[in-house]
């Protein structure tokens, strides 16, 4: 099984302007463009002296230099190029190399695979998300994603928009990914979901078993799609959770709840989860999740639409994942 | 034809045992009540209650029967349900539960619009479920009907309903205490249904009667019917006091998904007081809650085979008689048999007790 790309960073946060150090898990990883603007990871460990690479600096060239002993490393192959001590002698052994992975850019993120030898997907789509944040939380990705499952306000807050505990569709597979619509309803002012017959908004989430990149869809009882955003769940070190989102608004958006989504901060992903209320949430949609995320795995080959914009390959899974 | 449950639960008290896989016999034993995964059930060929028919016009609703969609709006007058809404770009395939159209089979019948869920083509008004205090045009004031949810799969929240010694404490301050001269608890059941009367002697009055009735006396006897419509979890909660009033309600529990239910509620309270008229219908709200705060962290626990087995008292045959006979009904579904083995049609007021007198249409 192929290993999976994972959402690390938004294009804007990657620059040739100042090195981004994100992690995979327990791994480090160094990210930042070259001189032609092309993005670039290495592991985050100098082979020199182990110092983070991502506390040095980008060379007019598009190398990045170790800020410890200033050696400088090239994105593309991860060769050692330079030492500055050794002025003339220049050239270096292939073993004089930094990890370096395949990164990926499209759709407004970069991607990273962590198997060396996984060559990257051309990129297949434009940015068309305008709004884009990214919100460290902690939790497990796993616990991050059960959160979304059963309870997505949570995790996220969308201006106006109250999850309820009822689903127009439980999770399901569905083109392999994990499929549920919840039914939503608008502001505080209302009577108790309980004892509501009729609600006015969903919330659709597709999610990829392997990455846990969700789409999120907000729909109208119209068909009117109000909302839609993209969230990359990425497990980083000492067990938090970067979450990477963009989104954006629909085209037609009616009544005053819709209309206010126009306004700044109209969706976030909480960067504190309620720990009370998650301790006491009754696992509901997410207790046969990790089953069917298995089931998924498990299967020979998954293919089918990526969620978000598909800036990697058909999802094909991972046992890191 | 009605059995009657005439042996006692299991008294088993070994209640570990190893897990196995649920019996596949299509005559599951007593003991497989244990094995009872009511998240894993899903019955077909049965009409739902998915609305009050006052709630639909020509916009449509959406309702779902196990996560399928149910888009409902009335079409020159008259209620269609499809799989898609009439706004919506179709991208999915159409389900082998509606025809070529998309559209479910749909009647409209005791003010409610009910959905066929099953093989179109096995879809008959004689698989209705009888609600003798319904009148079959419709017609009940809206202050007797709701909607309320209940968070957990639509079997526990029935069996919740069989078994009403939880009344009597979950309740207590709605429906009264446990107190009682004596206590009889009958089963009745065939394949598609089964019926639980509880009756006891000299019960503590109900608050909700003390107040909004007005009884006086210290105590009153009771009558309670429980009959549940196994396909379409659909039941009837028929209580007769004495002195008080008769409260017929339809209780349907449609599994909108398998971990959450949805009841389209019908009380029939035309021949009480006025006060309890418009009083206990809007009980359900409050009642509802208190069902739910015990059934919702239960649903999880059913969601999966344990090894760890229930215990049961004598009160439970009713509970234990409605899982075994889900469990043949769902073992029979899987292996292709569809049929009605019983009428459910049959007018059922002779079974519930129903003063006819009552409730004339």
């Amino acid at each position: 099984m192929a290993s999976p790309w994972w959402k690390v960073a938004r294009s804007e946060e990657v620059t040739s302007a100042k090195p981004l150090a994100v992690d995979i898990g327990d791994q480090p990883v160094v990210l930042w463009r070259d001189a032609q603007g092309i993005a670039r990871a290495l592991e985050d460990r100098c082979p020199h002296r182990r110092a983070p690479l991502s506390r040095g600096c980008i060379r007019d060239n598009g190398w990045i230099q170790c800020g410890y002993h200033g050696w400088s490393y090239d994105g593309e192959t991860g060769r050692l190029k330079d030492i500055p001590n050794m002025k003339d002698e220049q050239k270096f052994p292939p073993v004089y190399k930094a990890a370096a992975y395949a990164v990926a850019e499209s759709g407004g993120f970069v991607s990273v695979n962590l198997d060396q030898k996984t060559s990257a997907p051309a990129p297949v789509a434009e940015q068309t998300f305008p709004l884009g944040g990214t919100t460290v939380v902690g939790l497990s990705q796993g616990e991050w994603i059960d959160a979304l499952f059963d309870d997505p306000g949570l995790v996220l807050n969308i201006r106006g928009v109250q999850p309820t505990p009822y689903l127009m569709s439980e999770l399901r597979e569905e083109d392999g990914l994990l499929v549920m619509e919840r039914f939503c309803q608008w502001g505080k002012l209302h009577y108790p979901s309980y004892a509501t017959a009729e609600f006015p908004i969903t919330l659709i989430t597709r999610t990829r078993p392997d990455t846990g990149e969700t789409e999120v869809v907000l729909r109208d009882d119209s068909f009117r799609t109000l909302l839609t955003a993209q969230l990359a769940p990425v497990q980083a070190a000492r067990g938090v959770t970067q979450v990477r989102w963009r989104a954006k608004l629909g085209d037609e958006l009616k009544g005053r709840h819709a209309l206010a989504l126009r306004r700044k901060g109209s969706f976030e992903v909480r960067d504190a989860v309620d720990a009370a209320a998650l301790r006491v949430l009754i696992r509901s949609a997410s207790h046969h999740g990790q089953q069917l995320r298995d089931k998924l795995l498990s299967a020979p080959a998954v293919s089918g639409p990526s969620v978000s914009e598909p800036s990697v390959p058909a999802p094909t899974i991972s046992a890191a994942a | 034809m009605l059995e009657v449950a005439d042996r006692p639960a299991s008294t088993d008290t070994d209640h570990h045992d190893a897990p196995s896989a649920p019996p596949r016999d299509l005559k599951p034993s007593m003991n497989a009540v244990n094995n009872w995964v009511p998240h894993d059930l899903v019955m077909r060929d049965s009409w739902f209650p998915l609305a009050h028919d006052h709630a639909v016009g020509k916009k449509p609703v959406r309702r779902a029967v196990y996560s399928h969609p149910f888009y409902i709006w009335r079409e020159d007058g008259k209620a269609v349900a499809s799989e898609f809404h009439p706004l919506e770009i179709v991208t999915r395939d159409k389900s082998p539960f509606t025809d070529a159209r998309g559209r479910y089979p749909v009647m409209e019948h005791y003010g409610l619009i009910w959905g066929w869920f099953g093989r179109p083509e096995a879809a008959d008004p004689a698989h209705l479920p009888s609600l003798p205090f319904l009148p079959p045009k419709g017609g009940l004031p809206k202050h007797m009907t709701a909607t309320i949810r209940f968070d957990c799969s639509a079997p526990i929240s029935l069996e919740n309903l069989i078994d009403l010694t939880h009344a009597d404490f979950l309740h207590a301050d709605v429906v009264g205490d446990e107190r009682s001269d004596s206590e009889q608890v009958e089963v009745f059941y065939d394949s598609e249904t089964i019926t639980m009367v509880r009756t006891l002697v000299n019960k503590s009055v109900a608050p909700i009667m003390k107040f909004f009735s007005g009884i006086r006396q210290p105590t009153q006897n009771v009558r309670q019917v429980i009959r549940i419509y196994l396909r379409s979890h659909c039941a009837i909660a028929y209580g007769r006091f004495s002195p008080g009033d008769d409260v017929p309600l339809f209780h349907p529990c449609t599994p909108e998904s398998r971990d959450r239910t949805r009841m389209e509620m019908v009380m029939n309270t035309s021949n009480a007081g006025r006060m309890f008229r418009h009083v206990m219908p809007k009980a359900g709200y409050k009642v509802s809650r208190q069902d739910s705060s015990m059934t919702n962290p239960q649903s999880p626990r059913y969601m999966d085979l344990t090894p760890r087995k229930d215990l049961h008292s004598r009160f439970d045959q009713a509970g234990q008689r409605y899982r075994l006979l889900m469990m043949e009904l769902a073992n029979r579904q899987d292996a292709g048999d569809f049929d009605y083995r019983d009428n459910v049609g049959t007018d059922c007021s002779d079974i519930i007790g129903l003063r006819k007198e009552l409730f004339q249409f």
